[in-house]
């Protein structure tokens, strides 16, 4: 769910295409509104859509609705949590919140997102969003919020070091070993140099591994969740991980991936596991380096021959149950999620797009995590699973297992007990 | 009649309350009413607040329906039981002892050095003093995290240049021990500007003829400050301890910006455990019981330090 993003410059010719194809079709119909009176306050998060995108929304609306007005206020991704819970109980919460997919299953069961079963049909693509989204989204069977876009990660890496190294992209789990050891050898002289920079708390890229070995985090019976990472299957995923971790990675093995790209840009590191918006990151002529754009490559990650699969992270909007605008708000999303500005999210924005529909939107290196996020996982969907988050349970058994502060079986073993004791409602 | 008879006893009534008024027995109430009232809105009903909140099942559903769950001592009961409570309170209670000795110690130190060098030198140290007082925790603490960073930090680039041994990406945070180390470092200097400048002032108010006195009574510099100036500055150290240990026990920014918001529970003081317990995992009754025990501990470390300020009060 972490999409800190400064916006991707990957234009096509498509965007003005595509826009023109589907334009006018966004928006619910909503005839007798046209001179209500009112002021919609958005929440979005950093990076979550690129500023020009934001403003073409406002106009479209602005245009059905001339006498609303709409202030877009960007969020932080660190205390979200924090404003959320105090934000929505209170009695002018923000209309319209973007939501991490993580972060619903909590807001949604505590009754603090609107129920938007029955306009469902009214947004646009509602048949064709993106499965692992719309489950999110769920609780109990009921609607809480509108697929907004998705992010998957895959591994960028620097062609030229490839090259110089004489190795080509691996296709196995062991193979990303062989061809690792092969680039640390060819780098010797660097003392900082990671083949594979991988920071010690960085849990959405340990959870392929996990899930390429049949493990799992927590699996559901009965009702009652049982963390799952100490099963034999978790354990090898994650012996394997830091098997990678401790021979390709000399990141900080206690820190998060927030520096990662600004690291890559530094250039000495041939691998990172990222996502797709992170390409733009990377070569940003301000914090990033312009001359790597040509040198970046991607692939997913392989186990024998075939994809592992991701964590599915992305964002989701939703209509707070105490706004007093909700039609205004679920029309604000409408346009938003409607097909003209979607295109325009896929194609300028750079990330997967709510609906199936549009993942041939994807081209050149995007279109590798586009097809990414077809093999895709996601947390367990419970509405304590970001209490999970919140308790960090996930990035402590991580560092605990790379510092080897604590053996593998014994870190997933408490890891495990913890997740089971939160997830059944356990502080 | 009946008023006849009532008149008389109101009569003493109202002139009791005038001849005390006048007296000045009730005047100083009335005068301190403001500030007790300020008091009681701004702490006692947050406090009264908090407490109230401690005997509740108050989590995110019930801050939407604005309704909580009575449970009685329920919370309390989950949280003396917990064994990550206990560590936190042993690490709180260290972590305090340690940066409250060492500010007091190394404040000490300055305050009787400024008194030794030369006027340009005291006013260039008090004006760093100062700067480093008057800038804001967080931008300090944002600072002092690149200062540390495992990959960019400047320490380690010193440490390995000056051959103090190859400290080449070496994680400050790795082991807790040093991790702490490093906050209480980090705590110290910013709490020494307060506590210097403080003492200072004290030793500036020690007069001379009565160390010139012990001096030529034949005692040495260690005597004259444990004999003389140290009894003369003893309502100052209590004050200064006291103030340093309830901000130390509550420390919250340095760890929690330190450690990229993040901190693993190997770093949990008490204001940390607290916070997480309400907005991390939104159980706000047992985040409010945390609190509510950590100002009992408080009052109990504090109630020493309280007690000699006031009987000190009482002497003077």
């Amino acid at each position: 769910m972490m999409f800190r993003k400064s916006w991707v410059t990957v234009v096509s010719v498509a965007v003005a295409v595509l826009a023109a194809a589907c334009g006018g079709s966004s928006g619910s119909s909503n005839n007798n509104s046209s001179n209500q009176t009112a002021t919609l306050t958005v929440w979005l998060m950093n990076g979550s859509a690129p500023q020009s995108v934001i403003d073409e929304v406002n106009a479209d609306f602005k245009s059905k609705y001339p006498n609303v007005t709409v202030n877009v206020e960007i969020q932080q991704w660190g205390d979200i949590g924090t404003k959320l819970d105090t934000a929505l109980p209170g009695n002018t919460p923000p209309d319209v919140v973007e939501l991490g997919n993580t972060l619903v299953a909590k807001y949604a069961a505590a009754g603090a997102l609107e129920d938007i079963t029955g306009k469902k049909t009214g947004f646009d693509n509602s048949a064709t969003w993106l499965q692992s989204l719309t489950d999110s989204c769920t609780q109990a069977g009921k609607l809480y919020c509108v697929p907004y876009y998705a992010g998957s990660r895959a591994i960028i890496y620097r062609k030229d070091f490839f090259a110089s190294a004489g190795v080509t992209p691996p296709d196995s789990m062991d193979g990303l070993l062989t061809v690792g050891q092969k680039l640390m050898d060819a780098h010797k002289s660097d003392p900082s140099f990671s083949a594979l920079y991988y920071p010690g708390k960085y849990w959405y890229a340990a959870l392929p591994f996990v899930w390429d070995f049949g493990g799992d985090i927590a699996t559901q019976s009965g009702g009652k969740w049982s963390g799952a990472l100490s099963s034999s299957s978790s354990q090898q995923g994650l012996t394997t991980l830091s098997n990678l971790v401790s021979k390709l990675s000399r990141a900080d093995k206690t820190g998060d991936e927030a520096k990662q790209d600004a690291a890559f840009a530094q250039g000495h590191i041939a691998m990172i596991i990222a996502n797709g918006w992170e390409v733009g990151v990377i070569t940003d002529p301000k914090a990033g380096n312009p001359a790597l754009k040509d040198q970046l490559g991607a692939f997913p990650s392989h186990n024998a021959g075939q994809t592992a699969p991701v964590f599915l992270g992305g964002s989701d909007l939703g209509v707070a149950s105490r706004s007093k605008h909700q039609d205004l708000a679920n029309a604000w999303i409408a346009t938003l999620t409607g097909n003209k500005h979607m295109a325009e999210m896929a194609t300028v924005g750079g990330v997967i797009p709510n609906t199936t529909s549009m993942l041939s939107l994807g081209t050149g290196i995007n279109s590798i995590f586009f097809s990414a996020a077809k093999n895709s996982k996601f947390v367990p969907n419970s509405q304590n699973w970001a209490s999970v988050e919140n308790a960090n349970v996930l990035p402590d058994m991580l560092v605990k297992i790379f510092t080897k502060q604590m053996g593998v079986a014994d870190a997933t073993k408490s890891a495990s007990d913890r997740i089971t004791t939160i997830l059944n409602g356990g502080g | 009649m009946a008023t006849a008879a009532a008149a008389p006893d109101l009569e003493p009534a109202s002139s009791f309350l005038r001849r005390r008024w006048l007296s000045g027995q009730l005047f100083p109430y009335a005068l301190i009413t403001p500030s007790v009232a300020v008091i009681a809105g701004v702490l006692a009903f947050p406090l009264g607040m908090l407490v109230w909140l401690s005997l509740q099942h108050y989590g995110l559903r019930e801050l939407i329906a604005h309704q909580g769950e009575w449970v009685g001592l329920g919370n309390y009961q989950a949280i003396l039981a917990d064994p990550l409570f206990r560590q936190v309170i042993f690490r709180s209670l260290a972590f305090t002892f340690t940066c409250v000795a060492l500010t007091i110690l190394l404040s000490t130190l300055i305050a009787l050095l400024l008194l030794k060098v030369r006027r340009a030198v005291s006013v260039v140290v008090m004006s760093a003093l100062v700067f480093v007082w008057a800038t804001p925790v967080i931008v300090t603490v944002d600072i002092w995290q690149w200062m540390f960073d495992y990959e960019f930090g400047v320490i380690n680039y010193l440490l390995t240049q000056l051959h103090l041994g190859n400290f080449i990406h070496h994680n400050w945070f790795d082991n807790p021990v040093q991790g702490l180390g490093v906050l209480v470092l980090v705590v110290v200097w910013g709490a020494i500007p307060f506590v210097t400048i403080t003492v200072f002032a004290g030793l500036l108010q020690v007069p001379g003829e009565l160390l010139d006195a012990a001096e030529v009574d034949g005692a040495g510099p260690w005597q004259r400050f444990r004999f003389v100036t140290a009894p003369m500055l003893k309502p100052i150290f209590l004050i200064v301890t006291c103030l340093s240990t309830i901000w130390d026990f509550g420390v919250f920014n340095q760890i929690y910006v330190l450690l990229n918001q993040r901190p693993s529970a190997d770093y949990y003081t008490i204001a940390i455990y607290s916070y997480r317990e309400s907005f991390g995992v939104s159980q706000y009754g047992l985040g409010a019981t945390i609190a509510v025990l950590m100002v009992l501990v408080l009052i109990v470390v504090t109630l020493f330090y309280v007690r000699e300020t006031v009987r000190q009060a009482e002497i003077a």
